[in-house]
């Protein structure tokens, strides 16, 4: 049999196949890392989630530290500002929004404060000067302190008091107090009693590197002053000042100024390197049916009280798009959202020496595409994937184990299981049957039964291929060996006389639509109009109907198969995440071949949706399904009623692909099919059975070692007189422990493999 | 004489033998092989034939996460 050349080196180096604007324009789309509309809304880019967060959990300090990085006068600023934080707040919608700025103003006042100041902090060289008194110069000071630089505040009061008195006249008499004593314990110096005129001007020009000013105090110096307001900044006279509207533009004001001042300070250009100020945008989706409490905590004048301060905090719902995280087994496993995980994964492609981190992630994916339908956005992470594995095979950095039992499964059904044959009495048919690898594989009695029937009741003649589609193929992101096989079935369509293709499987159809430039068809589409076959029966007890992936976007399909499980009578319930929705049974993709965990946790996510026995329309969900205990039935098992009964183990899938063809071959075509003959019997042990399965060692590798021990006679003999053989086939050397049981049997107890030659070493 | 690194050792200490040459296996020199790395080992091996034997803990442990490492390079 044809086998699959193993990479020879792992220092090969290759042109890529995905560029990196093609991958960000990809990951762009994810909007996990947006900002909150809130955060978004707010000129100082406060992080609300995080500060609501800490508030509702009653951490008044944690709150207060993340507040205090935007507002180093934390009252003065939730006394007073505008808050257009609140008219985005996403609850506003469908409630009253939160009231972010009574949580703030109760977290500054309950708070307690950061101590980043004091003597031992090492403060900046470079000295910078504030004339004038008002709300931007106090906050503006702030800001600078807060960056260490030794500042000194001009102003024409006589103390300190009737200074924050001068800049924060809103302030009430409680709150005064407090945020007097927190400018108190500020590293800010004072010169007070200086009026601003130009003799101080030449004064602290002298005596200082930055100088900044109120825009009154600029105004007396300069009546005509025009300063850039985007930098805050009087250019001609080097003056750090600028307008402001509000109180909360006051802030953000000062932010900018003190950025100005940085640039100043460094001799650099203060319009330079200035990273994105100000409110934005934010394209995030919120999903806000899950949002409990809509209506606020009411306020009283004094404030809210610290209970009720996390009582209304804990109304946020912190707003995060994690729509695919919750649908998706596999990104839920990996725990990231699929912006970062793409991005992971496209590095992982580029990396040319060295570990692949993220193979193991970017072959895990089913590529069921569910997260395209559930992503506001559309976001595909199996276009990610798909585009990475191929990107890895043209590059020969994709290792080759994680897919080749797939891939040599896919040979299989090409090659030794490949039947085409036109119905016996035909030279060329109307149509042909393709019922797909796994059909044949699970199901070969249903596969027959339907082939039959459709010979039976369609005129024109039916013909039959039994085969890979040449999805595992793209899969696996092998593109030569899926041309191989589009060739194969293109050639057989042709000598079958381009017929209807009427295919079992969806994602066959799938498949074969893409490439063949044929009509193609889906058995529920001909079943519901011929009617159902004689001897058609419905499941007793109601069931969930799992949707394929391969009928995601394909609505006819899906419609099709609900008036067909109507006309069986079958009752279906509903269940989440059905139709478009619907999950990946876990063999989509290679998951099952490449990542069993992860495999598995799909699975699992299918089966949680429902108690009740599941009915599908692809035999590989249907196979998983009952592999995990759960009754599953394949919508064609009904329309024959047939009953494939309890899931083929590895060997048996192949078993039951080669004897439907040698059967058919004998029944319908009069052909002796070629079988070998062995000369000798195997006998198997339940527990050998097991583990080869578990492995993945097919019979036919035991078969392939015993038939060499049979010629050659080498084994290893241990001290229970169990024999052990081994032969290497294809990539990979197959042990097998064995007894010899009377002449020409063998009891099969154990066997294993391994990838590495092994070879015996001179010296 | 040089001293060689050896990646692993297993010594049959005379408890496994081979069934074409009917002589115990001994503690001998091989190598594995995968994607052009070599790593030298110490095996069971017959004298007589050169057959070495990987047993099934080897396999499934050191082995398998040997490739895995390799695989993902
Ligand atoms: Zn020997």
């Amino acid at each position: 049999m044809s086998q699959i050349q193993e990479r020879g080196s792992t220092h090969v180096y290759k042109v890529n196949k995905i560029s990196k604007e093609e991958m960000d324009a990809m990951t762009a789309r994810c909007v996990y890392e947006q900002p909150s509309f809130c955060s978004a809304a707010c000129p100082l880019k406060l992080d609300v989630r995080a500060f609501m967060q800490a508030a509702a959990g009653g951490d008044f300090k944690k709150a207060l530290q993340l507040y205090e990085k935007v507002a180093p006068f934390p009252l003065a600023l939730a006394s007073a500002c505008e808050a257009p934080c609140e008219g985005k707040c996403r609850l506003g919608e469908i409630g009253d929004a939160v009231s972010i700025r009574a949580v703030e103003s109760a977290v500054a006042r309950f708070g307690e404060g950061s101590k980043l100041g004091g003597v031992f902090r090492m403060k900046k060289r470079k000295t910078v000067a504030i004339l004038g008194a008002d709300l931007l110069t106090l906050f503006l000071a702030g800001e600078l302190e807060k960056k260490a630089y030794p500042v000194t505040v001009f102003c024409e009061q006589a103390d300190l008091e009737s200074y924050l008195r001068a800049c924060a006249p809103f302030l009430s008499d409680a709150l005064f107090p407090l945020e007097y004593k927190r400018l108190q314990e500020k590293d800010i110096q004072f010169e007070f009693d200086r009026r601003p005129d130009a003799a101080l001007y030449e004064e602290i020009k002298a005596r200082f590197d930055v100088r900044c000013a109120s825009m009154d105090a600029a105004r007396a110096l300069f009546p005509a002053a025009a300063p850039v307001q985007e930098l805050m900044f009087l250019e001609e006279e080097k003056l750090v000042c600028g307008e402001s509207a509000g109180v909360l533009d006051k802030a953000f004001g000062a932010k900018k100024a003190a950025l100005t001042v940085d640039r100043l300070a460094q001799n650099l250009d203060p319009r330079n390197m200035r990273g994105s100020e100000g409110a934005c945008e934010s394209r995030l989706y919120t999903d806000l049916s899950e949002a409990k409490s809509l209506r606020r905590v009411p306020c009283g004048e004094e404030g809210y009280t610290k209970e009720e301060a996390v009582r209304e905090a804990g109304r946020c719902i912190s707003c995060h798009c994690e729509e695919c995280l919750k649908s998706c087994a596999y990104l839920k496993h990996y725990k990231k959202h699929p912006g970062l995980l793409s991005r992971e994964i496209y590095n992982n492609t580029q990396i040319i020496m060295g570990d692949h981190p993220l193979n193991k992630a970017m072959n895990a994916c089913s590529l069921c595409g569910q997260c395209s339908v559930v992503c506001p956005n559309g976001f595909d992470m199996a276009r990610v994937c798909a585009a990475a594995r191929r990107n890895m095979v043209s590059t020969d950095k994709m290792p080759l184990a994680p897919h080749e039992f797939a891939l040599m499964d896919m040979l299989f059904s090409n090659n030794e299981a490949f039947l085409s044959r036109p119905q016996p009495g035909f030279e060329t048919c109307r149509y042909v049957f393709f019922p797909g690898c796994q059909a044949a594989a699970i199901a070969p009695a249903t596969v027959k039964a339907a082939y039959l029937d459709l010979c039976a009741r369609l005129e024109g003649g039916v013909a039959l291929i039994l085969g890979c589609c040449g999805a595992i193929a793209d899969w696996a992101g092998r593109e030569e060996m899926e041309e191989q096989v589009r060739a194969q079935l293109d050639r057989e369509l042709a000598k079958l006389g381009d017929p209807v293709v009427i295919a079992g499987c969806p994602s066959c159809a799938k498949e074969l639509r893409a490439f063949s430039g044929r009509e193609v068809r889906g058995i529920w589409d001909v079943l519901l109009e011929l009617g159902l076959p004689a001897g058609a029966r419905a499941l007793e007890r109601p069931a969930a109907l799992h949707d394929s992936c391969g009928a995601r976007g394909d609505e006819a399909t899906q419609r099709a198969i609900r008036a067909l499980a109507a006309q069986l009578g079958c009752t279906l319930t509903d269940t989440p995440y059905s139709g478009d929705r619907s999950p990946c049974c876990g063999y989509g993709g290679l998951t099952a071949y490449a990542n069993r965990e992860v495999a598995a946790e799909l699975t699992d996510k299918c089966l949680e949706r429902s108690d009740a026995p599941y009915l599908s329309y692809c035999m590989a969900c249907r196979d998983r399904f009952a592999r995990q205990g759960r009754e599953s039935r394949h919508i064609l098992e009904l329309c024959y009623g047939t009953d494939a009964g309890s899931p083929p183990d590895i060997s048996e899938k192949r078993w039951n692909r080669l004897s439907l063809k040698n059967e058919l071959l004998q029944e319908l075509w009069l052909e002796e099919p070629m079988e070998k003959k062995r000369d000798y019997q195997l006998l198997w042990t339940e527990e050998g059975r097991a583990m080869m399965d578990e492995r993945m060692i097919l019979a036919d590798d035991v078969i392939a070692v015993m038939d060499a021990f049979r010629e050659n006679g080498e084994a290893i003999e241990d001290e229970d007189g169990l024999l052990v053989a081994r032969r290497r086939v294809g990539n990979a050397t197959f042990w097998v422990k064995f007894r010899i049981e009377g002449e020409d049997a063998y009891r099969i107890c154990r066997a294993w493999s391994h990838r590495m030659n092994v070879v015996k070493r001179e010296g | 004489m040089a001293i060689e690194k050896n990646y692993y050792t297993i010594d049959p200490q005379g408890r496994l033998k081979c069934f074409k040459c009917g002589v115990a296996l001994v503690k001998g020199k091989a190598k594995f092989m995968y994607l052009d790395n070599g790593f030298p080992v110490e095996l069971p091996v017959c004298p007589v034939c050169g057959f070495v034997y990987v047993p099934e803990e080897l396999a499934l442990g050191k082995v398998a996460s040997v490739e895995r490492a390799l695989e993902d390079k």
